[in-house]
């Protein structure tokens, strides 16, 4: 597997490089730029070496012994989650700098090799992570959630998923949950949703035309455990009964001409068999030629209650305010690599906050002493003395004022062993990379508030949170539109039938306009919707449609991707929210 | 008085839908039409009081639509053009081509009602 997943992140690297290639830093005149290339070059170096050179110690060892084990899966594993973390920190840097960048005054040409830069660096962020869940998966590191969910609502979030990905095709999704399937269940919903779109996402890459169909039973129910059977059925080409046995073994997967017409990284299905059987479930797979596919597998799940579920999500923070609560915040940050130096404090002093950052302990803990810090920013992998170490000395100063600063830890990869070592050295809280930087935020946030508060910030976080509890009750406010309709409600109601409509189309074009980077049509799409997210009085919506348009003229296809996928995320709720306003102005 | 006929030729079906309702309510007689093939068709054959058309349009734009009116019908039917933010451009060559007044997006009905009024009382006058 390693193998596989190697050849595969160093053709992605290549992309990467080709990119950074014709990127011509000379223009930008930008150090940072400089130090992005050169650490890229240097990382992939280390990496090339890393990988082939571990390779061929095998292959020597193997032409002079006879006897060779091949390597066992733990030592896979540990490799994978080395190289990983190898890949993960670095590339941490180049997203992020390459984030900084578009904020500068670009030409059209250089902002198109920046987004070049970036969708290369998700692709391959995207395989390491799911190289790094399989081996976490292998090695039973992986932690599964156990809380309380909504499965009509996941399933309903899924189906609406795989809507937009189906609209160029002659599919039909049909869903049947037995009425005996309670609500609310207990497990791990973010798995869940992994294994339907796994599967789900399969079924619609191999039928063009035909049905997909979701259905949920119980099959079993016994001392409050339902035994929940999921069948994910679809008339699609269907697998030979040869391949048929190798589907859920990541390297042997089928064969490799499927792989290069479907694409995917491999691994999908052998990541579904074994969330399914960490979660102590089984799953299975029929087909035939030309018939089609089904995927059943069972989950045993409790029944949950509705009241555990929180109803709010966190809330983006403006830099604004970020600045506001945040401003004159004295942080001090360890961290060795250079090219992650810059860009947290690049990140932090857009916050105004005063960032002093050094990758020597002894300097770290003069600067601490002199400079009254407000929080530390640990890495937790520094070459001299690690995080932990460093923790330890400060808690051990015997200045109450300075040992009791909080420090936040943040680390590339990191295990339940390093979650309590964390604990046991008096780290207060931890950033996994690549954190966002809303959550870098919320963690300085939290331990700001917690340590010193003025009386404005105390104001200003009230507010926040008072204007996150609003969302959760967050309205469309269609009255005006209904005025217009002189109050009636029929024709109101035909309206939203028909903005949900027009919006299905909207998606479905759009789909088929990003793969065939077809601007003009992006462009005149986006355009027409405007004016229905308009009516809708959906202002958020409607900016993120005037980002696509805007992306369309320039031609930046990424700009285009990121803002359609946020609104393909945001658009769901408004929906809901468009539903409630209608029955709340229908009983008036 | 006959009751007036507005031609309304946009693509948006939710926005003529909001637009076809309020005309009728205002006692107009709407015939929608969803693209520039269907004007052309429907021109074919009649001519309504007013045309009230969106500038983008597939096949046939609103500024071919004018063209067609004015230069190959020679008609001087009053046309109203719905234009949005960044058409500006397109909204003056709609002025130079005979285009008689246009609206924004996001349309609110009533002031296209106003609009309307005007044109067809120019017209009568």
């Amino acid at each position: 597997m390693s193998k596989l997943k190697t050849k595969n992140l160093l053709s992605q690297l290549s992309d990467l490089e080709a990119s950074l290639n014709g990127f011509s830093f000379e223009e930008l005149n930008m150090e940072e730029a400089k130090a992005l290339k050169n650490s890229f070059n240097r990382f992939k170096t280390q990496l090339n070496n890393r990988i082939y050179g571990a390779d061929r110690i095998i292959e020597d060892d193997s032409s002079t012994i006879k006897t060779v084990s091949l390597p066992t899966v733990a030592q896979d594993n540990k490799l994978i989650a080395y190289v990983s973390h190898e890949i993960r920190t670095p590339l941490n840097g180049i997203i992020g700098f390459a984030n900084l960048l578009r904020e500068e005054n670009l030409t059209a040409g250089q902002f198109k090799k920046v987004d070049a830069i970036q969708s290369a660096s998700y692709n391959l962020m995207e395989i390491i992570n799911e190289v790094l869940e399989y081996s976490k998966l292998t090695a039973g590191i992986e932690d599964f959630d156990s809380i309380d969910f909504n499965l009509h609502g996941l399933i309903k979030d899924v189906m609406f998923l795989c809507q937009t990905l189906i609209v160029d095709k002659s599919v039909t999704l049909t869903i049947d949950i037995a009425p005996n399937v309670p609500k609310i269940l207990i497990g791990d919903p973010s798995k869940l949703s992994q294994i339907f779109l796994n599967l789900l996402g399969n079924a619609i890459k191999f039928v063009e035309k035909g049905q997909i169909s979701l259905s949920v039973a119980v099959t079993e129910q016994k001392k409050g455990i339902h035994m929940l059977q999921f069948s994910i059925k679809d008339t699609g080409i269907g697998i030979s009964s040869e391949q048929l046995g190798y589907v859920f073994e990541s390297y042997k997967q089928a064969e490799l001409d499927t792989f290069k017409k479907y694409g995917g990284s491999g691994l999908g299905l052998s990541i579904v068999k074994e969330i399914v059987e960490k979660q102590g479930g089984t799953i299975s797979v029929t087909s035939k030629l030309g018939t089609g596919t089904t995927f059943k597998f069972l989950i045993p799940f409790r029944k949950g209650n509705i009241q555990n579920i929180p109803k709010n999500k966190p809330k983006p923070i403006s830099t604004e305010k970020g600045r506001a609560l945040l401003g004159g915040t004295k942080i001090l940050v360890f961290e060795d690599n250079e090219l992650n130096q810059h860009l947290i404090s690049e990140q932090l002093n857009k916050w105004n906050c005063i960032t002093y950052v050094t990758a020597n302990p002894k300097e770290g803990l003069a600067l601490l002493k002199t400079h009254k810090i407000d929080i530390v920013l640990m890495d937790l992998k520094m070459p001299e003395m690690s995080g932990f170490e460093i923790s330890k000395s400060i808690r051990s100063l015997e200045d109450a004022n300075l040992s009791q600063v909080p420090i936040i830890a943040f680390s590339a990869d990191f295990t339940a062993q390093d979650q309590e070592q964390c604990y046991a050295s008096g780290i207060n809280d931890f950033l996994l990379k690549p954190y966002t930087l809303n959550e870098l935020m919320i963690k300085l946030l939290k331990r700001k508030k917690e340590r010193n508060l003025t009386q404005a910030s105390l104001r200003l976080l009230q507010q926040e949170t008072i204007s996150t509890n609003e969302q959760q009750w967050e309205t469309v406010d269609l009255n005006g539109l209904l005025e217009e309709c002189y109050g009636e409600i029929e024709m109101l109601e035909e309206l939203i039938r028909l903005f949900k409509q027009n919006i299905y189309e909207f998606i479905g074009a759009i789909k088929i306009a990003i793969s065939n980077k077809n601007f003009e049509e992006i462009y005149q799409a986006s355009h027409k919707i405007k004016a229905g997210l308009a009516l809708m009085n959906t202002k958020g919506l409607k900016n993120l449609i005037v980002g696509m348009e805007k992306g369309a003229k320039n031609e930046e296809l990424a700009t285009i991707e990121q803002q359609f996928s946020q609104f393909l995320a945001q658009y769901p709720l408004k929906e809901v929210l468009i539903d409630k306003e209608l029955e709340k102005l229908k009983k008036r | 008085m006959n009751k007036r006929t507005i031609l309304l030729a946009d693509d948006d079906a939710l926005l003529a839908s909001l637009l076809n309702f309020r005309l009728e309510k205002a006692g107009y007689t709407v015939d929608h039409v969803l693209d520039g093939k269907e004007v052309k068709a429907y021109l074919s054959h009649s001519m309504p009081d007013i045309i009230v058309s969106d500038i983008m349009m597939p096949y046939f734009s609103g500024i071919e639509l004018i063209n067609h009116v004015r230069k190959e019908l020679l008609s001087q039917t009053p046309i109203i053009i719905i234009s949005s933010a960044g058409n500006e451009e397109n909204v003056l060559s709609a002025f130079e081509l005979g285009a008689n007044d246009f609206i924004s997006k996001p349309v609110s009905p009533s002031e296209l009602l106003v609009r309307i009024a005007r044109e067809l009382n120019k017209a009568t006058i």
